[in-house]
């Protein structure tokens, strides 16, 4: 199929018939919209109730197509679709409300008995040889190789009609997806804009049916904007780039899936959705598994070439010391390579000056350096002890100045009080703890 | 809009809240003057959130009434700004500090209608008053605890209400953020507004709040600082709870004082 398109007469005159491009331009919508309106749902919770829809349509599906005399007509199976993804949100709602079961329980309760059913009821059809019902079981893995050009204008139009309707709710949606609470408080009626975004998502799973199937269209809800969301720390931006994901995922889905027969949509979609992700989780900046790992790293080496200085310093008071009695006085994995760096240094800006063989000195910068790291360090465990909180949301790995943090008069004032805390303690009677003494004897 | 001196800031009248089947607020009768710092005051557990949820219809009632500026909730909602609690939200959701803020105008702006250059010069200005003006545009993720809970409070300014209710504002707050937290409450009460402070560290009550109500499921006492801080009083809310006998020793000794 593939070496069919690479025919002597392309690129001049290769042109997709019109009913593929109608198709890829409807599924490209539905990916679009998949992707958006997942976004909420990702940031409120709610993607496993997105899934329990979407399990829920085949007995939709089913039951339309009996109701329907046997007709294979798609508007009238994703209305059946639709129907029952709604029922089984509302039995979502109903167990959670009137009984004690918690939210996972019921979600999988909801997804495996409304699945169950689909597939009961498809099996039965197909069983009976029911004239129609071949294909039937294509909206378990979807496949949108026998969509008509009307199916797919009808599916596009739809996915625009929901995007259109989240942008124009976009500060509700993210109120109440933001903090509920404060929503309520100040009088939006959170329940029923809650309720409306579910409601999308479920026009969206079922939208997506044939695109991805029953069983995977949930990742093209879920995986496009979490996939977004390594990239941007604004929903504004989110949004649009969830969509695109989305949209990029379902045209390789159904162009890889057009080219090999029989091959259902769904599983292409997802893996083109996951390949999206998996690079986006490595490499995105700031929160990707590679950006972290790098920051871990320069943590730890940070802290290791802060730790040498200041045991240099105290070490070069008594003249020159050796790489062994550096390291013996601040263990820790990534001293080794902090000494190295030390020496490199010795070369272009000397921290540390060699004084024989295995011998060195701190340069006059060196020391400089570490009595200011020391005075930080001391100063950060002042406030620890008399202003936790302060230390608690200012500090961090790499020592800044705390007065430059916390401000000069704030930083005296922490000093006052630990001193006033220091004599009151000395004041105290009481003696220190020893090894081997009962704790806290003296007390009563 | 300045409030009527004759009617009271806010009152409940014989609120009882329960859980299920067990009660959280019992019988509570409390009146608020307006315009003053008012502190809930009592022991993890006690309803004090609960209480201001009450107010707030953020919870049913399971009897009684409450009033603010006197009148029910619903005709008033537009004046009622609020902090919740801190802990409530997820801080890793992607908006920016100027986002938050801008969502205390969005009750007055109503459905469809998006901030313009109006609300944006008062989110700005809500955010200058908080101290936070030079990082409107972070992440609220990327902040301290401190400047967290001063978003909410600018938030709260932004609602240009005339009754404020904040959940356990000082919780994790560094000392700085404190300080200038209360002072922008302080501010508030001057301009002739009720705050309500949901409030757990007994020490700082002397020194920022005119008045007080001590809670632990029905109401212990309330009336002026000096009055209900009394070694009695406290006994009575904190009866049992040996954890917080220290606490209680430390407000006493310090008997109202300044620290």
């Amino acid at each position: 199929m593939i070496l069919a398109v690479v025919d002597d007469s392309f690129p001049a005159a290769w042109i997709p018939p019109y009913n593929t491009l109608v198709v890829a331009a409807g599924v490209a919508s539905v990916g679009f919209a998949a992707g958006v309106v997942g976004c909420f749902a990702v940031l409120r919770r709610r993607a496993l109730a997105g899934d329990a829809a979407a399990h829920a349509t085949l007995l939709g599906v089913g039951l339309a197509f009996l109701l329907g005399g046997g007709r294979r007509d798609l508007p009238l199976l994703l209305a059946g679709a639709l129907s029952t993804a709604i029922a089984a949100l509302l039995g979502l709602v109903l167990i959670g409300r009137w009984t004690r079961t918690r939210d996972d329980a019921a979600t999988a309760i909801v997804l495996g008995v409304s699945f169950g059913a689909g597939i009961t009821l498809l099996s039965g059809i197909s069983a009976r040889g029911i004239p129609g019902s071949a294909g039937l079981e294509q909206f378990l893995l979807g496949h949108t190789a026998g969509l008509t050009a009307a199916d797919a204008t009808i599916l596009g139009v739809m996915s625009l009609l929901v995007v259109g309707i989240v942008a124009l709710f976009l500060k509700e949606s993210t109120l109440v997806a933001f903090d509920p609470l404060f929503a309520a408080a100040s009088g939006w009626p959170v329940t029923l804009i809650d309720y409306a975004l579910v409601v999308l998502v479920a026009v969206m799973v079922v939208v997506g049916l044939p695109a991805a199937g029953a069983v995977l269209v949930t990742a093209l809800v879920v995986i496009p904007p979490v996939t977004a969301r390594q990239w941007t720390d604004s929903v504004g931006v989110m949004l649009p780039l969830a969509g695109l994901f989305g949209l990029v995922a379902a045209l390789s889905g159904v162009a890889v899936s057009s080219a090999v027969p029989r091959m259902p949509t769904g599983p292409l979609v997802v893996i083109a959705a996951s390949i999206l992700l998996t690079i986006s989780l490595l490499i995105a900046p700031r929160r990707g598994g590679l950006a972290r790992w790098l920051q871990a790293r320069r943590t730890v080496a940070a802290w290791a070439d802060g730790r040498l200085l200041e045991v240099a310093l105290r070490l070069d008071g008594d003249g020159p010391f050796t790489r062994e009695q550096l390291l013996a006085r601040a263990p820790g994995a990534a001293a080794d390579s902090a000494f190295k760096r030390l020496v490199r240094s010795a070369a272009i800006e000397p921290v540390v000056t060699r004084a024989g063989t295995d011998a060195w000195r701190l340069a006059v910068w060196g020391r400089e350096l570490a009595a200011e790291r020391s005075r930080r360090v001391a100063a950060w465990t002042e406030v620890l002890e008399a202003a936790r909180e302060d230390a608690r949301g200012h500090l961090t790995i790499d020592v800044p100045s705390p007065e430059a943090i916390l401000g000069a008069a704030r930083m005296k004032a922490i000093r006052e009080s630990a001193a006033a805390e220091r004599v009151a303690g000395a004041a105290r009677p009481g003696q220190p703890w020893q090894p081997g003494q009962p704790m806290g004897g003296a007390g009563g | 809009m300045t409030m009527s001196t004759t009617s009271a800031g806010l009152e409940f009248h014989d609120v009882t809240v329960a859980y299920g089947r067990r009660p959280v607020l019992w019988n509570v009768d409390l009146t608020v003057p307006g315009a003053c710092l008012f502190g809930i005051i009592g022991p993890n557990g006690a309803g004090k959130s609960t209480l201001l949820k009450a107010a707030l219809g953020l919870v049913p009632l399971a009897g009684g009434e409450v009033r603010i500026l006197g009148a029910p909730l619903e005709q008033v909602r537009a004046r009622v700004g609020y902090v919740p609690q801190r802990e409530s939200v997820d801080w890793d959701f992607p908006v920016t500090v100027t986002d938050v803020v801008l969502m205390g105008t969005y009750a007055r702006l109503g459905w469809l209608r998006r901030p313009g250059p109006r609300e944006r010069s008062l989110a700005a200005e809500c955010l200058d008053r908080v101290g936070l003006a030079d990082v409107a545009d972070r992440q609220i993720g990327r902040l301290s605890g401190g400047q967290q809970q001063r978003v909410f409070l600018a938030r709260a300014l932004a609602q240009q209400a005339d009754v404020y209710f904040l959940d356990e504002p000082m919780a994790g707050v560094d000392a700085r953020s404190q300080e200038r937290i209360f002072r922008v409450l302080s501010e508030l009460r001057a301009e002739g507004r009720l705050v309500v402070i949901v409030h757990h560290d007994l020490r700082s009550v002397a020194e920022w709040f005119d008045a007080v109500a001590l809670i632990d499921m029905r109401l212990v006492a309330t009336g002026p600082v000096a009055e209900v801080l009394t070694p009695e009083n406290l006994r009575r809310t904190y009866a049992g709870r040996l954890d917080l006998l220290d606490e209680i020793g430390r407000a006493v000794a310090e008997g109202g004082r300044t620290p």
